[in-house]
């Protein structure tokens, strides 16, 4: 299928190729060189040349390496390209994901090659875990922290570099069995201890279970206030460290599940309240959803509950996709007006709609200002707000923002004398966009309503944690 | 590590000091200083530094024997098989080491050797390829990975011996019917047979019965993800259902895989399940919801997938009439960010799900595009508004031509001229609904440059002649500088002018039609502009000399004639959608052409023939009813599934929300307070504004 595998820097020197195919040429690394590294207004993640296409992704890494696929007949693009991003995590847990470490261990790229396909260019196995162990050296990095793509889902965040690892630094908060307190260092550490000590000889000596709603919102507001766009992606991530392979299940709170538990099932009595949520819990509907392999699909379709035998480490046990009955963290209404001077002026006002008890983190709101401005007078009744020239916008931050607050933006544009009212009308405006993260809070509502660890021996203990995270994937504002 | 870059060229001399300096001594440094002169020499070869490194061979077979390594051994095996793609027969003496290897009893340096024998494209490799992957396929009792790599290196060597593998068919047959112990090395079986088929045109289709089919989709809860996905994609084409009640329970069983996260296999049994579809009459709403969903959940992947899913959409909303998938129009609102394809692919989606209920809401995104700042992406979506004008009818292109006018006034050279190149294909649409409209885009002009408004322009004004008054002093900026324009605008002036002297003749186009004659077969080196031209001019003469033979009807109906109505056609041929369909996922699909057209090797795929096949795509009835559409023993026992989707409230189309809706009252409100500070980030900006104030902190510090 894959006709060969290629690696280039960001300018386009090889560094890895490995052939697949007797019957391609070793040139054809420097056809892709030619073609569409050095060629500036190439627009397409796919080029096609005679019977040879070549698929490429750029690497999640700062370097932004090629990694690019040859091949020589009509295969399946959806496996290729999901194929070159699993390529592209199992180098950032090797740590070969920038020009310099890669062209001093390009074999363990080599290796990672030989374990992820099989003659003829046919993915085999992808899965970080299991790769990892076939490998013979361990990875530099555990699966939790690495630089993986699937941190980096969001390609819209302005700030993209501060949501990134949250997963690792944020206190885990809500627990389901034990109180909130004391919630040790030692589990931020145990939980980065590689996956691959999968040695039966040690035994884990705290069975714990991490569960991770992170629920990224995108919603589009148009000029009139209207809802053009609204809709969360969100993942259940599990991260688990536990003797054995219990079997785990949990339940969600979307009116299916909802609807056959009252059917067939007792309700246990969950701490319905904690979370202090909006939606009753009966109105989630999950739009779409996708398991991760280790879910038994059967038993979901009888009783939707969801049971898995978790591997060790970090997986995605759930992605899920929800349009309707959102509860929106933060409503934003901007009055933007140009001045005869040519100058704007902008009155917005922001307000968070979820509960006092939570805050946000890492809020900042990004107000893009016309071509040609030199300078913004602003006055914040909270935060801290900065005109900066590189991104031609004003950056609004607030360290916390608390719930059910207003807070209130006025500034002017000091423009430069070229700026005329003929610009400013022609300036197309791009949205301002928020960024946010509210933990314990979902913008779906989507709750776990029940979560059980079985496991034939009845004294089998464990610590379960069940975490909430909201954030914004892209919550522009038009005006 | 070393003291050298590993990645630069080097001379085999120096490499081979490398190697030798290191043996003198005995050290453990040895080693790793050793595996950085292997290291060197493997990145000289991916740099293409062939004829030096083919030197150092020796060395390497040297090693070879000596070292136990694995990481020595993968090099040895990376350089034969690299020296061995460019000189096979170089690479003979290193033989006995790749048996050597073979033999051992470490599956993963089997696993290399193979590999390595498999790759170089000479006779006495292949051979022991051959000899070894015949062992191990009638034994069977290897372990599963090695057999699995034995069996997909078939296909590799399919290219040097394609008699002989295909002699291995049968055995290859047996794997896949029996049910052994390790269910991946039957996928790799299938996969096989089915690639080698698939490959070859002289083979018939590869076709699997009913039963084995069954069989294969019982193992998929023990296989892992890329198994999944190639068994789904075997089974399309490769298995014909010839009842109804079998489709219907294999798309059932297809049914949970739309749920993988990933892609591809997603994708595939969303191809499985289409290809049954056509071997269905009815089929319930809730599994076309349930692939509706699967598709859109996917739209969050990364943007190359993004792209794929979206061609993808594109071709499902064109393959039947009414497409199979319902899809909100919001997921096709293009974002700031999205990259310049994904932008393009969403707009031709929006502008393929446009009728009279979306087209409100299109129209306002396709606005707010029109303004972008991008000038490809804003040409773009002008021209996708005008296109909806032509594809919906008038009430809607009323709607249209409010929004292109609208945008006209906002004066950006290429947007004007792109409306006018669109609008010209709406007035053929619509002759005389916009003669109003028409005249405001004469004070454009002066911002027509490009040779398609300029057309557009020239074909409007010599049309509708009768309803711009000042036509002539238009026309008479066209012909300006005529021996300038490029070749489509001087034949379209020619064209215009007469056509016009034709409908009105006036002294005044008539001295500008012999000016034209005159330059365009004097002045101008264009042969067919010339012929052109010279066939009007004897044209007219005709009509003025003899009149008997040529009246002023048929001269204008030559010169002047109806114009057939304009249709947009979007569809493509049927057959091709067919073949289409049946590559969903793969790369045809993205560029939406017949396999045929971009691989000449492949075979085309087509629905094979069966008694419950649909001849006729649009005549799938899809039911409304709660119940799942398996035999009904089945639906007793398992419970519906994902049906009471529709039942839920939602706001999808009864009314747009709005941020009121959502709006709660403040418990706190943090008023403004002070006046507007000027901020700016750079702090070197502040200083410079108060020269007195950095002095004076300057001597605080020094009091200090």
């Amino acid at each position: 299928m894959i006709g060969a595998v290629l690696v280039y820097s960001n300018r386009g020197e090889l560094i890895v190729s490995k052939l697949y195919k007797t019957t391609l040429k070793r040139s054809v690394a420097d056809i892709f060189r030619v073609q569409v590294i050095n060629n500036q207004d190439i627009r397409s993640p796919i080029l096609t040349l005679g019977s040879t296409t070549f698929h490429s992704i750029r690497s999640s890494s700062k370097d932004k390496l090629w990694l690019v696929t040859v091949s020589r007949n009509n295969c399946n693009s959806a496996a290729i390209w999901e194929f070159l991003y699993k390529l592209n995590d199992a180098m950032s847990i090797y740590g070969i994901n920038s020009e310099l470490t890669l062209m001093e261990d390009f074999m363990i790229c080599h290796e990672l090659l030989n374990v992820m396909l099989m003659p003829d260019g046919i993915p085999n196995d992808t899965d970080l875990a299991s790769i990892t162990s076939k490998m013979s050296s361990k990875p530099k990095e555990s699966l939790q922290s690495a630089d993986l793509y699937s941190n980096h889902n969001n390609t819209n965040n302005h700030n993209n570099k501060k949501i990134l690892n949250t997963g690792n630094d944020a206190i885990l908060g809500g627990t389901l069995p034990s109180p909130t307190t004391a919630i040790p260092k030692l589990l931020k550490r145990a939980s980065t201890i590689s996956p691959t000590s999968t040695n039966k000889d040690f035994i884990i000596k705290k069975n714990e279970i991490i569960l991770q709603l992170i629920e990224r919102i995108n919603l589009l507001v148009s000029k009139d206030g209207s809802i053009l766009k609204s809709y969360v992606d969100g993942v259940i991530e599990c991260n688990s460290r536990m003797n054995g392979t219990p079997t785990s299940e949990i339940t969600l709170n979307d009116i299916e599940s909802t609807n056959k538990n009252n059917n067939n099932y007792h309700r246990r009595d969950t701490p319905e309240n904690i979370f202090e949520m909006d939606n009753s819990s009966s109105d989630v509907v999950l739009q779409d959803f996708k398991f991760h392999q280790c879910v038994s699909f059967e038993e979901f379709d009888k009783d939707r509950i969801i049971q898995f035998a978790p591997p060790e480490g970090k997986i995605e046990l759930m992605k899920y996709h929800i349009k309707d009955n959102l509860n929106l963290p933060f409503k934003i209404t901007p009055i933007v007006s140009n001045t005869s001077t040519g100058a704007m002026d902008y009155r917005i006002k922001v307000k968070s709609l979820f509960p006092t008890k939570l805050s946000a983190k890492q809020v900042s709101l990004k107000i893009p200002v016309p071509p040609g401005t030199l300078d913004c007078k602003i006055s914040v009744s909270n935060g801290h707000c900065q005109f900066v020239p590189e991104e031609s916008s004003m950056i609004w931050t607030f360290n916390k923002y608390n719930g059910l607050t207003e807070d209130k933006l006025s500034a002017i544009t000091v423009p430069t004398n070229e700026v005329t009212q003929l610009t400013l009308q022609q300036w197309q405006r791009p949205p301002l966009s928020l960024n946010f993260e509210i933990l314990m809070f979902s913008n779906s509502g989507l709750k776990i309503s029940n979560f059980n660890v079985a496991d034939r021996n009845r004294k089998y203990r464990v610590a379960k944690w069940v975490k909430y995270v909201s954030q914004a994937g892209s919550y522009e504002i038009r005006y | 590590m070393s003291d050298q870059r590993v990645f630069s060229r080097y001379k085999a001399s120096e490499i081979r000091a490398d190697l030798q300096n290191v043996e003198l001594k005995k050290a453990k440094m040895n080693t790793l200083r050793r595996k950085a002169a292997l290291k060197k020499i493997i990145a000289n070869l991916t740099l293409g530094n062939y004829a030096e490194m083919i030197q150092l061979f020796p060395d390497i077979l040297k090693f070879w024997k000596v070292e136990d390594d694995m990481e020595v051994k993968r090099i040895c095996h990376e350089y034969t098989r690299t020296i061995g793609s460019i000189k096979p027969r170089s690479t003979v003496e290193s033989m006995p080491n790749i048996m050597e290897d073979l033999k051992s009893h470490d599956e993963d340096l089997q696993i290399m050797a193979l590999e390595t024998l498999v790759n170089i494209p000479f006779t006495k490799f292949t051979e022991e390829a051959f000899n070894f992957i015949i062992g191990l396929v009638n034994r069977r009792s290897t372990s599963s990975r090695l057999l699995k790599t034995a069996i997909y290196s078939l296909l590799q060597l399919d290219d040097w011996d394609h008699e002989r593998v295909m002699s291995l068919s049968n055995i290859l047959y047996e794997i896949v019917e029996q049910h052994l112990e390790s269910p991946s090395v039957q996928i790799a079986a299938l996969k096989t047979l089915y690639t080698l088929h698939d490959k070859n045109k002289k083979l018939e289709p590869f076709s699997l019965s009913v039963d084995i089919a069954y069989n294969l989709l019982d193992i998929i809860p023990e296989l892992n993800e890329w198994d999944t996905s190639s068994l789904l994609e075997c089974l399309v084409v490769t298995v014909v259902p010839t009842t109804h009640s079998d489709a219907y329970e294999m798309i059932n069983i297809a049914l949970s895989q739309l749920q993988h996260v990933n892609t591809s296999v997603s994708l595939n049994a969303l191809k499985f399940i289409l290809y049954l579809i056509n071997y269905v009459d009815e089929i319930d709403v809730s599994i076309t919801e349930r692939l509706s969903n699967s598709v859109v959940a996917l739209l969050e992947k990364p943007s190359e997938l993004q792209f794929l899913i979206l061609r993808n959409i594109i071709l499902l909303l064109l393959t039947r009439e009414k497409p199979i998938i319902q899809v909100d129009v919001s997921y096709f609102f293009i974002e700031f960010n999205d990259p310049i394809y994904i932008k393009d692919t969403k707009l031709e989606c929006l502008y393929l799900l446009a009728n009279e209920s979306t087209l409100p809401r299109i129209l306002e995104e396709l606005e707010q595009y029109s303004t972008d700042i991008d000038i490809q992406m804003s040409r773009k979506a002008v021209r996708a508004i005008g296109n909806l004008a032509v594809k919906l009818g008038d009430i809607a292109a009323d709607n249209c031509v409010d929004t292109l006018l609208h945008l006209a006034e906002f004066g950006v050279d290429y947007v004007v001229q792109e409306i006018i190149s669109v609008f010209k294909n709406i007035l053929r649409k619509y002759p005389n609904r916009y003669r109003k409209e028409l005249i405001l885009f004469t004070k454009y002009m002066d911002c027509i440059q490009e040779p398609e408004s300029k057309n557009a322009m020239i074909w409007i004004v010599s049309n509708y002649s009768e309803i711009l008054h000042n036509y002539a002093e238009l026309f008479d900026i066209f012909i300006a500088d005529i021996t300038d324009e490029p070749p489509e605008v001087q034949f379209s002036i020619l064209n215009a002018s007469v056509k016009l002297f034709v409908k009105s003749p006036s002294p005044h186009i008539e001295n500008i039609c012999m000016t034209l004659f005159k330059t365009f077969t004097e002045e101008v080196n264009n042969p067919d502009l010339r012929g052109r031209a010279f066939m009007y001019w004897k044209l007219l003469s005709m009509a003025k000399e003899r009149p008997n033979l040529l009246n002023e009807d048929m001269l204008k109906d030559i010169v002047d004639g109806e114009l057939p109505v304009i249709e947009l056609n979007s569809k493509l041929d049927p057959v091709i959608l067919e073949e289409l369909e049946l590559n969903i996922g793969s790369i045809t699909s993205i560029y939406l052409k017949p396999t045929v057209q971009i691989f000449r090797q492949n075979k085309i795929k087509s629905l094979p023939q069966s008694p419950v096949l649909n001849a006729n795509k649009n005549s799938l009835i899809i039911t409304h009813s709660k119940q799942v559409v398996s035999d009904p023993i089945k639906r007793d026992s398992n419970h519906t599934s994902s049906s009471s989707l529709k039942d839920v409230p939602s706001t999808k189309g009864s009314r747009i929300s709005t941020m009121g809706d959502y709006d709660r009252p403040a418990q706190k409100v943090n008023e403004l307070k002070g006046k507007r500070k000027s901020s700016s980030d750079s702090p070197v900006k502040n200083l410079t504004r108060k020269p007195s104030l950095l002095i004076r902190k300057l001597s605080l510090k020094r009091n200090k």
